[in-house]
Formats: C-alpha cells, sequence, structure tokens
C-alpha cells in the first residue's frame, strides 16, 4: 500500500497527519490492491459522491468550490456520461461542509483531478450497480442489460427507470477501482463544449456572491497599531464585531451598518465587551 | 428622509440617509445582486449602474445624487429566457469567469452600445477600461462587445486586432 503525504503535509502536521492519511487511504483499498482514483481514495463511499432519487434524479457532492473555473459544468458532464443519463438530470452540490466530502482546498488545478476523477469513476460504479440491480430483478447476465437515457434495458425491450432500482439500492457501499469507465467513443458530453451553467446567473444579477450578510476585515492603521480588545458593535442591532490578530471581523445585514461600524473602529469609538 | 427615483422603469423609494452610496440601497433595501461590492473607492467598475443612461460608479454615488433619475442595473436588461443583447452576447461568448466584474462590464458596454452602436475597436477598449477583470476574460468580453454590436444594429469598426483564439 503507497500513502503519498506531501513534503508540506508532514512538515506542517508531523506524524500525526501521516497516520489519518493511512487510516482513511486502507478504507480505499480493495483486495485487488488497486488504489481509488482522485479523493474516492480519501472517501470510498458512494453515497458520498453520488445521490440516485426515487425518481431517477441524480445529485452529485463535491468538495471543490465552483469559482468560474467551470466545475460545476464539468462534473455533471462527468457523471451523465458515466450514468447514461442527460445532463439535465444531473444537478450539483458544491462545497457544502454539512453535506459533500472534505475536499481541501480549491487550487492548484486539482479539482478535476480529485474531484472530477472521484465522481468519474463513482458514477461508473453506481451505473454498474444499477444495471446488475435490474440484471437480478429480470434473470438475466449482467452484460445482457445495457443503460441509457437513465433506465436499464434488457435485451427482449424490457425497461426500468433508474429511480425504483435505486429505490431498493444502498449507495454506501464502497467504490471498486475497477468499473468499466467510457471509452472515447461512447463519450457524449465529455470533451466537448457545452455553456457553463453558472453563466446566466451572472449575466442577470442572480444570486452569485451575495451573501445575507455583508462582511469586512478591518485592518489597524499602521502594522504596529492594535484594535482594543474585542468589542460587540452594539447591542441590539444585527451588527457584529470580533477581533482575532489584530484584525477586526464585522458582519452586518445592510452595507450601511458595516461602514458605520467600521468608522467606529477607527474613530475607537467602539467599547470592549462581548 | 426618503429618496425616491425610478429603478428599472419601476418607482423605487428608499428610506436612508442621503449620504449612503446608491450601491449598498441597491444590495440592501432594494434586494438587487447584481451590481458588485467589489473596491468601494471607483476603482474597480464592479459597482457599475447607468444613471441617467450614463455608467456611474454606485459605490461612490450617494444616494441623494439618484434622486428623481432613471437608475439601471443589470437586472433591468434582462433576465434568464428574456436576456438582453449585451446579456445574450456575453452569453454566447461564454465571457464570464468568475463573473463578479460582469454586471459591471455589461452595464458599461450596454451604456456606449446604446449610445454609438457602431463604435471603433479602440472606442470599445477605453470605454470598457474603467472596469477590472482579474480573471483574464477580456478577450472574451470584447467579443461579447462586437457581438452585442451587430445584435443592436451596428457593428465594432477596425475590430483587426489580435483578439486570440476564438
Amino acid at each position: 500500500m503507497t500513502v503519498v503525504a506531501s513534503r508540506r503535509s508532514v512538515m506542517a502536521g508531523g506524524a500525526l497527519v501521516v497516520a489519518f492519511a493511512m487510516a482513511r487511504a486502507s478504507l480505499g483499498q480493495t483486495d485487488a490492491g488497486t488504489k481509488l482514483a482522485g479523493d474516492l481514495a480519501k472517501f470510498p463511499w458512494l453515497d458520498s459522491w453520488i445521490a440516485v432519487d426515487g425518481e431517477g434524479r441524480i445529485t452529485v457532492f463535491t468538495g471543490k468550490a465552483e469559482l468560474g473555473q467551470g466545475i460545476r459544468t464539468a462534473f455533471i458532464q462527468l457523471a451523465a456520461d458515466e450514468l447514461d443519463v442527460t445532463p439535465e438530470r444531473v444537478s450539483l452540490v458544491t462545497a457544502d461542509t454539512a453535506r459533500t466530502p472534505d475536499e481541501g482546498v480549491t487550487a492548484g488545478s486539482h479539482s478535476m483531478q480529485d474531484s472530477g476523477a472521484a465522481i468519474r469513476n463513482a458514477a461508473a460504479n453506481v451505473r454498474l450497480m444499477l444495471a446488475q440491480a435490474a440484471a437480478t430483478r429480470w434473470g438475466l447476465p449482467p452484460s445482457e442489460v445495457a443503460t441509457r437515457g437513465g433506465a436499464a434495458h434488457a435485451p427482449d425491450g424490457r425497461t426500468i427507470g433508474y429511480g425504483p432500482l435505486a429505490a431498493a439500492l444502498s449507495l454506501h457501499v464502497a467504490a471498486r477501482p475497477d468499473a468499466p469507465l467510457k471509452s472515447a467513443g461512447d463519450r457524449r458530453l465529455i470533451g466537448r463544449n457545452w455553456p457553463r451553467v453558472d453563466i446566466p446567473a451572472k449575466l442577470t444579477g442572480g444570486p452569485a456572491y451575495r451573501r445575507c450578510r455583508q462582511r469586512r476585515v478591518r485592518r489597524p492603521r499602521s502594522a504596529s497599531a492594535r484594535h482594543a480588545a474585542v468589542a460587540r458593535a452594539d447591542q441590539g442591532s444585527d451588527r457584529r464585531l470580533t477581533a482575532n490578530a489584530g484584525c477586526r471581523r464585522m458582519s452586518a445585514t445592510l452595507e450601511r451598518a458595516l461602514e458605520r461600524t467600521a468608522r467606529e473602529v477607527d474613530d475607537g469609538k467602539t467599547s470592549p465587551g462581548g | 428622509m426618503s429618496v425616491t427615483f425610478t429603478l428599472n422603469g419601476h418607482a423605487a423609494a428608499v428610506d436612508a440617509d442621503p449620504a449612503t452610496p446608491l450601491l449598498y440601497a441597491l444590495l440592501g433595501e432594494l434586494r438587487l445582486n447584481g451590481a458588485k461590492y467589489g473596491c468601494g473607492v471607483g476603482q474597480c467598475g464592479a459597482c457599475t449602474v447607468l444613471v441617467d443612461d450614463r455608467p456611474a460608479f454606485s459605490c461612490l454615488l450617494p444616494l441623494s445624487a439618484a434622486r428623481g433619475r432613471r437608475v439601471r442595473t443589470v437586472e433591468g436588461l434582462g433576465e434568464t429566457g428574456r436576456l438582453g443583447p449585451v446579456q445574450a452576447a456575453f452569453e454566447a461568448e461564454q465571457a464570464a469567469q468568475c463573473g463578479y466584474c460582469i454586471a459591471g462590464m455589461i452595464m458599461r458596454a450596454q451604456a456606449l452600445l446604446e449610445r454609438n452602436n457602431r463604435p471603433a475597436e479602440s472606442e470599445v477598449r477605453t470605454a470598457l477600461s474603467p472596469n477590472l477583470c482579474r480573471c483574464g476574460t477580456h478577450m472574451r468580453i470584447l467579443r461579447a462587445v462586437r457581438r452585442a454590436a451587430v445584435a443592436m444594429g451596428g457593428a465594432v469598426r477596425d475590430a483587426g486586432e489580435p483578439v486570440g483564439p476564438s
């Protein structure tokens, strides 16, 4: 078994990090001893990556954040191709700490190789499981079951949608590394230009980049200066002020409430407390 | 004291200090998303809106300066499925990466093309120069403006400068 620990992670985290990585990596090993692709090695359970609901709708989970590089679109293309569904059947949840695998930072051109590889292979695993479930139901060898358009098809014309198949299936199983991937000739979406799904909202004032609360960091006015102790800016309003490493972190619902807090910080008017 | 103006063709009233930047009223009280807070000092253009058809940095413009005037934001140009010609051109050219600057870019391009739908390439570049894009989407943005000019019955003249692969 090979454990890959970067020099940086060893330097930063020491032996504890390495031991943890070994424990998690071992989950990703199969009897064949082949390594799972990308972050499937860290999170081998299929339901960490993919859900299929009773209507056959697919949800894909990624720990990488869409920030305009287009991964929302690319991951949908990967999953839809491997699952033999149209991309409209696939929705994607990105970087939600409650729902998605913790894939660390989104940086260094790693999203496709870490998360993309995981999603693609997880989708291939799920397609295989759905095909096998249909084969079992029909008493056919799995090789005779084809998948297309979000359904399994038998040679005699019988067909069953992913929804009912998935309803009788748990995806809380470890991925296998050898689930067959689509060959280049069988891909309909991967490798083709597909309009980015995040762009329309960015052209029309959709909720991209909007938060319920506005946040700002205020640094002291000079490198050596330090703000006074942490203050709760304004009892009774929703303004909040905290301090860390000499910086004030502020938040408020309305931008101008935030500006007022900033001015008070600059003027030394916020009293310590809270 | 309430400040009233026209927002995307509808009457709007904001009850706030007249010195409040227009942007804060748009994002806060008026619950719009399009104009963005970038730098807050008129140096990036992410907050650009049209005031009586001219582009303005809404982060610098006091609410009082909008009184009685026509304010337009990207929301007023169209919506998904019914995009305005500039928005549609940006979509066709996939001219957004992170997209933070794009509403401001679209508004500035809209103002230019409404005033002159046959600008020279150099005029396009000059008109857009107050707006920064740090993703590096500039070539796609320029292509989108050229496409929008055609859609609005004109064309960008002398668009012969190198624009990179399409």
